[in-house]
């Protein structure tokens, strides 16, 4: 299992100095959905690292998607965001907002 | 199951009453099952609480110490040592389960790394690529933990929403709609026994 990371060549250069070699840039929005489409069907990545901000610029068929998936699972750093679509699932599942 | 197609005989009523008590027992060990989950569900959200906010924590230090190696070493001497970088973290992926579900466990190793073990030339760089370096190892692993408790988190949720969505089918559809039918089989019985008692009651009546 291996773990990716997608997002622009600033944000992927220090995973890159961290030993990730699964590391792929992604300047316009098709680019994103298209590397993004292509490593969630590879089946050896088990984590997808992502920026926030990119992952609010996705389509939301896809957003839904990387939010649902558990392999890979769908980390978003950089804000809230990653924290946020869990939010949403917790009140729809348990029926409280308990993510304060 | 709508009343015109209940026949109302006494082996569909024995069938209907087995059919209740089964329903009442899956209701009840589905409750069971139901407040079980929430309660690992509980021990589970403190855990990502934490790991969400250590890891903002690492994102924001490993931002910062890419800012200063960007300044001190230039973005080619940064881009330099990044892709000399060998060393690649080793993840493996195995199972646990709770309550039935099933969530992964993932275990890494080489995440952090010595300085000798990391591939790119010391006399050749800064210590600031170094702590950079550590930083996004630390994010790294922060990132692993994180990926663990979510998806646990994620396949919880789902098995919650599964079973909560059985037990409101159970208790608001079909035991009601079993009950529905067992009385109306009740009532037609009865009903039937009332018009055999009377005509016995005329025949009677008329022979005497």
């Amino acid at each position: 299992m291996e773990i990716s990371v997608i997002g622009s060549s600033e944000f992927i250069l220090g995973f890159r100095l961290a030993g990730i070699r699964n590391t792929y840039a992604a300047v316009t929005e098709e680019d994103l959905v298209h590397i993004i489409t292509r490593v969630l069907d590879d089946g050896i990545t088990g984590i997808l690292v992502l920026e926030s901000r990119d992952m609010n610029r996705v389509p939301l068929r896809l957003q839904a998607t990387l939010e649902n998936s558990v392999k890979p699972t769908v980390i978003a750093i950089g804000a809230e965001e990653g924290g946020m679509s869990l939010r949403e699932r917790i009140k729809r599942s348990v029926g409280v907002d308990l993510w304060k | 199951m709508a009343l015109k197609d209940v026949k109302p005989t006494r082996s569909e009523l024995i069938a209907l009453k087995k059919r209740i008590a089964l329903s009442e027992r899956g209701y009840k060990i589905l409750k069971m099952k139901r407040d079980g989950l929430i309660i690992e569900f509980f021990k589970i959200l403190e855990q990502a609480k934490d790991s969400r906010g250590m890891l903002g924590e690492r994102y924001k230090k490993a931002q910062e110490m890419m800012a200063v190696a960007n300044t001190v070493e230039g973005a080619i001497g940064v881009k330099t040592a990044a892709f000399s970088v060998q060393e690649v973290p080793d993840i493996s992926l195995s199972s646990k389960n709770i309550m039935g579900v099933v969530v992964p466990e993932i275990e890494a190793s080489k995440v952090k790394k010595g300085l000798i073990d990391r591939g790119y030339g010391l006399l050749g760089t800064t210590s600031v690529i170094d702590e950079t370096a550590s930083a996004f190892e630390d994010l790294v692993e922060a990132i692993i933990e994180s990926a663990e408790i979510e998806s646990t988190m994620k396949k919880l949720l789902d098995e919650i929403e599964s079973t909560k969505r059985r037990v409101n089918a159970l208790e608001f559809k079909v035991i009601p709609e079993l009950t529905e039918a067992r009385d109306f089989i009740k009532m037609r019985l009865d009903e039937m026994e009332r018009d055999e008692l009377s005509r016995l009651k005329k025949i009677k009546a008329h022979s005497g």
